[in-house]
């Protein structure tokens, strides 16, 4: 089974780069030829075209809901994003109407399980490259729980 | 009448936000577009070393970090005053030529595309790239698919990598490419020319043909005069990678002509409290405020006014197209800001053809592709043109090349200003004595869309949209109305 870690995020806008973090302490982590791990600054189209063709997908990602709790844990899948499947963003699609494209015509390469898990943040303006408490103390216990999600599945039966 | 004074407004905090303010008689007396603005840019880079500009600055925004590399590494030429091997600039112009073809083929099928095919009036809901796809159909959409993935194969044959390129480095490139690759370049810039030529027929089919529409590009509400902006060859025809930044006034006679390292004697900034926004203006022209004119140093940087300042494209299917435009449109410059979509698709087949002309270039496969720099770093600057407008990357660092000082201009901050007066213009048109039309919101947003503008917001976050408030205040400032788009 070919497993796909997706850390997004910008690292020099603090805590934004919380996905880019847990991906590379799941490097440390995880030394696996099954398990590839990659870093991205970009959304929309992109994301979706770097998941192709793997079996499972973990994206990991700051988020920031108005109600958002920074450090809080959320895990879910792509259908629960349907609601933002009409894209304002000036400059490019959303990652849910970019999925239902590549669905369309690339069907036989979408990944069988993409699970999304985010971390709560405050919106970030400022360049940094440090964490708050919070969200670093969240980046830790993701990379462990995704750790041991992963030698689960991939532990022979 | 009542004056509107704008006393403070609230800086902006997480949202991007416009604001409609009416006179009296219930008609736009101002209009003003605020985005939280990235902070401490400057900062950062203090202390490190230049060479990691590159990078660094490709992470600004995720759009279009392509753009950022290549701007900072001409940047990092001039700091280390290094001029790159003849193969070294072309294998450059060929990557970002890819990049062009990549970036410009999505705004179209992704955001202009929708806007146009399905009509201002659709709904939300089909107004999207599937929406797209239903209307012109499958094979369509497979082929928008199949070529934005070629183009950036080829940014990744070049680069090292399809996103995130790695190859800039001061004097040159990092490695050459071989024959194997340049052959694929070559199919892969074949295929792209017709699918080029394919997009601006049903711009043509869809769009030009349908009166209304063509209408709406012509009518004053979103017609803005203002001075222009991009890069030109030799030979004044518009260039993305090198050249010189001309620039003409709204006739289209020529203003000023400067290479990267004179910028400063050219533009300054205007600060106003409210925003954290910076407003460029032609220096020599002076700030005069929000309004276009002859005699207001508001200048526009968009593929429309790369095209208004250039005497032509140096592809000759491009160029034909150009000329057709300026036929059709009946005048230089083109003043109408829907027409930089039409501008953008005109690109997109120059960067198709350039892309061929490069690959087929006898150094292109060259292994002479960097000249190592030996002079003592200290000042540089590095322009490119970025889809969205002119994008300028200034380092000062000291004898070791560590960063004192960083200054950027971005291709939207080009357009703050303008950004702001097309939407003025444009709620103008909708908003008359105090009744609102509906539909103002999205045909405000089309006013903005044309610009591509690209804010940096945080480069991700799901569901990776930007939320934006319209708020519409009647002369006491009193809040009308908001339109929400999340």
């Amino acid at each position: 089974m070919r497993i796909l870690i997706l850390g997004v995020g910008n690292p020099i806008m603090g805590d934004d780069g919380v996905g880019i973090r847990v991906a590379r302490m799941l490097k440390d982590k995880l030394r696996r030829p099954d398990v590839e791990i990659k870093e991205l600054s970009v959304g929309g189209l992109k994301l979706v075209e770097e998941m192709l063709g793997y079996e499972e997908v973990y994206i990991v990602d700051s988020y920031s809901p108005p109600d958002a709790e920074p450090g809080r844990i959320r895990e879910s899948t792509p259908d629960q994003f349907e609601d933002t499947l009409h894209p304002s963003s000036p400059h490019g699609t959303n990652f849910t109407v970019a999925l239902q494209l590549y669905r369309g015509f690339e069907p036989d390469r979408i990944p069988k399980r993409i699970m999304i898990f985010t971390v709560d943040i405050d919106p970030e303006f400022t360049f940094r490259e440090s964490m708050s408490a919070p969200v670093r103390e969240a980046a830790s216990t993701l990379t462990e729980q995704i750790a041991r999600d992963i030698e689960q599945t991939l532990a022979p039966k | 009448m009542k004056n509107v004074t704008i006393n403070p407004i609230t800086r902006l905090e997480g949202h991007g936000k416009i604001e409609i303010f009416l006179n009296n008689e219930g008609n736009v007396e101002n209009a003003y577009f605020q985005v939280p603005e990235l902070r401490g840019f400057e900062k950062f880079c203090e202390g490190r070393p230049v060479e990691e500009m590159p990078d660094i600055t490709s992470r600004i925004c995720g759009v279009c970090p392509e753009a950022h590399h290549m701007a900072a590494t001409k940047a990092l030429d001039a700091v280390f005053h290094i001029d790159p091997p003849s193969p070294a600039k072309k294998l450059r112009e060929l990557l970002y030529s890819a990049f062009y073809v990549a970036d410009h083929t999505t705004h179209f099928y992704i955001l202009a595309g929708p806007d146009f095919v399905m009509g201002p009036n659709a709904p939300k809901a089909e107004r999207n790239i599937l929406g797209l796809i239903n209307k012109v159909g499958l094979d369509v959409g497979a082929s928008v698919i199949k070529h934005r993935s070629a183009a950036l194969d080829v940014v990744g044959m070049i680069g090292g990598r399809r996103i995130h390129p790695t190859c800039g480095v001061p004097g040159g490139v990092s490695k050459p490419i071989s024959e194997e690759e340049r052959a694929r370049i070559e199919e892969i810039a074949k295929s792209e020319i017709e699918f080029a030529k394919f997009t601006l027929k049903l711009f043509d089919d869809i769009v030009l043909s349908n009166k209304d529409y063509l209408n709406l590009i012509k009518s004053d509400i979103y017609a803005t005069e203002t001075y222009y902006m991009g890069l030109v060859d030799e030979q004044d025809r518009v260039n993305f990678y090198d050249g010189k930044v001309r620039v003409v006034d709204p006739e289209g006679n020529e203003f000023a002509k400067y290479g990267a390292a004179d910028y400063q004697q050219h533009l300054s900034e205007h600060v106003e409290p409210w925003t954290y926004l910076k407003y460029p203006y032609l220096k020599q022209v002076g700030w005069k405020g929000l309004v276009g004119g002859k005699g207001s140093g508001v200048y526009r940087a968009t593929p429309l006014s790369r095209m208004n300042v250039a005497e032509g494209m140096a592809t000759p299917l491009a160029h034909v197209e150009y000329k057709r435009m300026y036929d059709t449109l009946g005048h230089k410059p083109i003043h109408s800001t829907l027409a930089t979509h039409w501008a953008r698709l005109i690109e997109l087949l120059y960067a198709a053809e350039r892309m061929h002309e490069l690959s087929r270039d006898p150094e292109i496969t060259s292994q002479n592709v960097r000249t190592i720099p030996t002079a003592t770093p200290d000042e540089g600057v590095g322009i490119v043109e970025a889809p969205r407008g002119t994008l300028t990357h200034h380092y000062q660092t000291d004898e070791k090349g560590i960063v004192k000082k960083v200054n950027l201009i971005v291709g939207t901050t080009n357009n703050h200003a303008a950004i702001s007066m097309s939407i003025k213009q444009a709620a103008q048109g909708l908003i008359k004595r105090g009744e609102i039309s509906d539909g103002l919101l999205n045909m405000v947003e089309m006013a903005f869309r044309a610009y591509d503008p690209c804010y940096g917001c945080a480069t991700h976050t799901l569901p990776g949209q930007m939320p934006l408030d319209l708020n519409i205040y009647n002369n006491e400032r009193v809040l009308l109305r908001r339109l929400t788009r999340h």
